[in-house]
């Protein structure tokens, strides 16, 4: 049974805009399930819906059974579903330790022991514990956010964009960490631009035009796929195999017809795609 | 002109003290709720009156007195966030600014109604000053200095020590994120306007201990708490503490070469070069 369901979830920012059209998603007990496709998409907008940041117009959420349709974000946090946001997901201010204690604020007796759990996973942390937020690298934020999620001993946790802005091998030890994670039994859900490496570290993807999703299936079919790939991937067949992103492209049958496609092909898996290019 | 020196530092030294912890009120006010709270001079000035009233009226002491201060100032704070301030939330900072300078004439011009215009003073002993050669201090400006550093050594340990002095500091640093965890930002918002409102009140009882209270006691407070806020940066505490410190040394200062009535001008002076030079104060955090 899978422990996050999202069936046909609609809304956006306002109540009339609708960004996201009807998405369904799921996720079990420890697979990493990745939501790719161009900007706007509305991968980032889903994440917020289905975790109470922004309020749902229509569709249902649950998490392990529980439904959490509608419902705060402390709700939702309690029924197990943590959201990392892709920016200011850390409390600059607060020093590692307290950003931890942050984690599980609605739990404060459990602070020590969780954070022990959580230092062990992630020694780094333990090793920096008294700095400050801000001073951590954009590597180290993101463990540190992973972190203070972890605190709330998640079942679902629904990553935005976790390796924006870092370096490959910095964003190559973090998946690292999150296949951990998985390995643990958690649910990963993970909004990513670096859409080949995602693909390469889940067992399932979503590919999301326009706010609904135009294809599913385990994260090898998405990556052999030719349409796909050369709509979403820049042509890239796998690691090493890079070409350059085509200027336009017909849109598969199937897909819905979304004018932006062929030129946002590029920013779809834009960084990592770049610097791997000859 | 040394001992003159000295001496103005040394005076600075107390009323900067006491002027942070009113500083220290709106700051947080401000880091939280994002709205500079221009009642925090009337509450200073409802502050002074609940202490008098503990102190001359019901004979408290002094330290019970400062209990109805921080209560009574903080209580009308929370009441005027809510009656008046946080139904213009939507409408923005500035709209609040605007209604927090009405809800301040308006509470400034209740204590008239309640007290009178007159001048009330506090019944504490008088006492000789206290001599070091050429300096001297007044043992109430040491008691009141005394009262000031312990208040901030509470609200430091509050804040640093308790889930929900921790809470308030991440509430101000990440807002959003701080929902996310499971803070609920009504509860976080309440307590940092008592604190804030409370703080102001013991402020002005503090500033009507050296001199007495009236009607005008905050509204007198009032720019060089700003001043003092901007100065370290809004919404950084240390920054108001370090902010109030320079003020009151430079206010005191300017006494010596100026006549006293300029000193009011310091305030605005020093909003004007911050704003000017550094926008984000000594230890605010540059935006964008």
């Amino acid at each position: 049974m899978s422990v996050l369901v999202i069936e046909r979830l609609v809304g956006g920012y306002a109540s009339a805009d609708h960004i996201v059209k009807g998405v369904s998603m799921t996720a079990d007990a420890g697979e990493m399930v990745a939501i790719i496709g161009p900007n706007g998409a509305g991968k980032s907008t889903a994440l917020k819906l289905a975790t109470g940041l922004l309020r749902a117009s229509a569709g249902k959420v649950s998490v392990a059974g529980v439904d959490v349709t509608g419902a705060s974000p402390q709700a939702v946090l309690a029924a197990g579903l943590v959201l990392v946001p892709q920016e200011r997901n850390v409390f600059a201010a607060l020093s590692i330790e307290e950003n931890l204690a942050m984690g599980c604020y609605t739990t404060p007796g459990q602070v020590r022991q969780r954070r022990e759990a959580v230092y062990a996973r992630l020694p780094l942390l333990a090793e920096r514990r008294r700095s400050l937020g801000r001073m951590l690298s954009g590597g180290q934020r993101q463990l540190l956010a992973m972190g203070i999620a972890l605190m709330a001993e998640p079942r679902v946790l629904a990553l935005d964009e976790p390796t924006a802005g870092l370096s490959p091998k910095a964003a190559s030890e973090l998946f690292g960490s999150i296949r951990g994670l998985a390995g643990d039994g958690v649910a990963i859900i993970m909004v990513e631009q670096n859409a080949i490496e995602a693909l390469d570290v889940c067992d399932r993807g979503y590919v999301l035009v326009d706010g609904q999703v135009v294809r599913e299936g385990a994260a090898s079919a998405i990556v052999a796929d030719e349409d796909i790939r050369r709509l979403f991937l820049g042509g890239r067949k796998g690691h090493g195999q890079a070409g350059p992103a085509p200027q336009s492209s017909p849109v598969p049958a199937g897909m819905p017809a979304a004018s932006s496609i062929a030129t946002s092909t590029a920013t779809a898996s834009t960084p990592s795609q770049q610097e791997r290019q000859p | 002109m040394l001992s003159s020196i000295v001496q103005a530092l040394l005076n600075g030294l107390v009323s900067g003290t006491i002027l942070a912890v009113p500083a220290i009120g709106f700051t947080a006010i401000f880091a939280v709720l994002r709205y500079p709270n221009f009642a925090i001079g009337s509450l200073a000035t409802i502050g002074a009156y609940a202490g008098w009233y503990a102190n001359v009226r019901l004979g408290w002491p002094l330290e019970a007195s400062f209990a109805l201060a921080f209560l009574g100032a903080g209580i009308a704070a929370v009441s005027a966030e809510w009656l008046a301030v946080r139904p213009l939330e939507k409408s923005g900072a500035l709209m609040m600014a605007i209604c927090s300078l009405a809800v301040g004439i308006v509470l400034e011009n209740m204590v008239r109604f309640g007290f009178g215009n007159d001048p009330r003073g506090f019944n504490v002993p008088l006492m000789r000053d206290i001599r070091f050669g050429d300096l001297r201090i007044s043992p109430q400006q040491v008691e009141n200095f005394a009262v000031a550093l312990v208040l901030m050594a509470l609200l430091w340990a509050a804040l640093n020590f308790t889930r929900m002095g921790r809470a308030m500091r991440a509430t101000a640093d990440n807002p959003d994120l701080a929902r996310l965890k499971g803070v609920e930002p009504a509860t976080v918002a309440a307590i940092t306007v008592v604190v804030g409102g409370g703080l102001a009140g013991v402020g002005g009882m503090l500033v009507a201990l050296d001199t007495a209270a009236d009607p005008l006691t905050g509204f007198r407070l009032i720019l060089s708490v700003f001043a003092a806020a901007v100065l370290g940066g809004l919404g950084s505490i240390p920054g108001a503490v370090v902010g109030a410190l320079l003020i009151g040394m430079v206010e005191e200062l300017t006494v010596l070469l100026l006549a006293p009535n300029y000193r009011t001008a310091i305030g605005f002076v020093v909003i004007l070069i911050v704003l000017t030079i550094r926008p984000s104060g000594l230890f605010g955090e540059k935006s964008g």
